[in-house]
């Protein structure tokens, strides 16, 4: 796999204030990369910088591919019209409009609207498609889907596995754990500036070291308990459970949220 | 260019529908000449042969210090300005086009104002049409490169409004435009000509469009000009 994006030493401050501390990752072409981290941890700064929205005081940014931003919603005109701007853009990029592109984010279903009586959702897919308007390789998500209902999470996500499938490297913000567990390939969790973690979720949860947790619920009674070896305990039991002759009703295997696995973390780097 | 002129004919639509320059290029001023255009020439008959040029100074004053940095605050005060940056156009770029948009809209409004005071008050044409109109660009420009800096310096509409105020109503006032500027005492007649409405009044009048009324709008528009590209560059690496 190719690197999409390098980035080495990183710094920021802000006067006095040191935000980002020498940061070191590598995102790979195609995957979903996120910044997880809470409000302050240096999330939009780090991507402001890759997107060359900021200076960074030193370090070095290598990016390979050209590059889409998805801004904020409060990042146009009030009374300009989501046409307007989807031509604007595209002349600005030296491109032909794709309306199957804006068809399927439903921006044709809302071109006669200003951008001021948009909602929160309509605002979010417009900002993505004049992001994807110069066929970009690398897109950047500052927290997509923040102010979203359940269906236009979806939608969003939907659309995000899509772009992922086209090939795209998608490097997004994040601070709603459930979607990156859900979405992403990698994470790397920004804490006070450093980065804390950075590899895939399945490596978070190593890292943090968080047993499995068995539920089990039988004809008589509800049982839970903890292992390192999910294999052994649920073949032991299950045997234990088949010669007694007992009926087993259901069984659950948690070993913990993402949310979880994150609060752990920041707790021991705290 | 391509980007750039569809820019520039988007923001003069967007200039008519957030209603700050229609109210402050158009509607204001014009009801203004409406009414005290009557008044003004009913009471002093010779004012008709400066009419025009009283109702210019003051609907280009009010558009450029009141009516355009609103325009560039929603652009540079907030996060639109990324826009920008991110399709990797020059930071300016916004500025250029709100400005020459602004200059269109003013000058469209100086016409009609200028027709409906021959029309209903019979005012005077001035007897240079093209001097008297390369006055009034002159003017207009240095105005909305003041009205620029307002828009770049400041970041609250609040605060905006009373400063435009403290420009606006001095440069109306002691101009010279609602009463002779001999009127005035003398602090108040030399403290006028530290507003450029004073020069841009007398640049309009026949015979007035001359060297030694225009260094001064010169002087502000080239001051304007190096402060403007030091509030960009500012926001460039903000």
């Amino acid at each position: 796999m190719d690197i999409a994006i390098q980035v080495n030493n990183l710094k920021k401050s802000y006067g006095k204030h040191l935000v980002l501390k020498e940061l070191d990752f590598t995102i790979m072409k195609g995957e979903i990369f996120a910044f997880l981290g809470i409000n302050g941890a240096g999330k939009t700064t780090t991507l402001e910088c890759i997107e060359g929205l900021k200076s960074y005081d030193s370090g070095k940014i290598t990016i390979n591919g050209k590059m889409g931003i998805q801004l904020q919603s409060s990042s146009l005109p009030n009374h300009i019209k989501p046409m307007e701007a989807v031509k604007l853009f595209s002349k600005w990029n030296n491109t032909v409009i794709d309306y199957a592109m804006l068809n399927a984010l439903g921006i044709e279903e809302i071109k006669n609207k200003k951008y001021l009586q948009l909602s929160t959702g309509q605002k979010r897919r417009l900002h993505l498609a004049l992001a994807l308007i110069g066929n970009p390789d690398i897109i950047f998500l500052d927290e997509p889907t923040a102010g979203l209902d359940v269906e236009g999470k979806l939608s969003l996500h939907q659309q995000i596995r899509k772009l992922k499938s086209q090939g795209k490297t998608i490097v997004l913000a994040s601070h709603d754990m459930a979607e990156v567990e859900s979405l992403c390939d990698r994470i790397a969790i920004l804490n006070s500036g450093n980065i804390i973690f950075c590899g895939t979720p399945k490596q978070l949860i190593d890292k943090v070291g968080r047993k499995y947790l068995i539920k089990i619920k039988t004809e008589y009674e509800e049982i839970s308990f903890e292992t390192d070896n999910i294999e052994n305990s649920l073949l032991s039991i299950l045997e234990e459970l088949k010669q007694k002759e007992v009926h087993l009703l259901d069984i659950k295997v948690d070993r913990g949220t993402l949310e979880q696995h994150f609060i752990e973390l920041s707790r021991r780097e705290a | 260019m391509n980007g750039f002129l569809y820019g520039l004919a988007l923001q003069w639509k967007l200039d008519i529908r957030s209603k700050s320059i229609l109210v402050t290029c158009y509607i204001v001023p014009i009801l203004f000449t409406l009414i005290m255009g009557g008044i003004f020439t009913s009471i002093m008959p010779e004012m008709k042969s400066t009419l025009t040029q009283s109702m210019l100074v003051l609907s280009v004053s009010m558009g450029a210090y009141i009516g355009f940095p609103p325009a560039l605050i929603e652009t540079y005060g907030s996060d639109i300005k990324k826009v920008y940056k991110a399709n990797g156009v020059p930071m300016y770029s916004g500025l250029v086009t709100m400005y020459i948009s602004a200059f269109v809209h003013l000058m469209i409004s100086s016409v009609i104002i200028m027709l409906l005071d021959y029309v209903l008050y019979e005012a005077i044409l001035p007897n240079n049409l093209i001097e008297f109109f390369l006055g009034l660009a002159v003017y207009v420009i240095v105005s909305l490169s003041i009205g620029s800096i307002l828009g770049l310096i400041i970041k609250d509409q609040a605060k905006l409004t009373m400063i435009s105020q403290l420009l606006f109503l001095p440069s109306i006032m002691l101009s010279g435009i609602m009463f002779p500027s001999d009127f005035l005492p003398e602090f108040f007649k030399n403290l006028g000509y530290a507003f450029p409405a004073s020069w841009g009044y007398q640049l309009m009048l026949d015979g007035g469009f001359r060297l030694e009324n225009l260094w001064y709008l010169s002087f502000v528009f080239v001051t304007a000009i190096i402060a403007i590209t030091i509030l960009l560059r500012k926001q460039k690496f903000e």
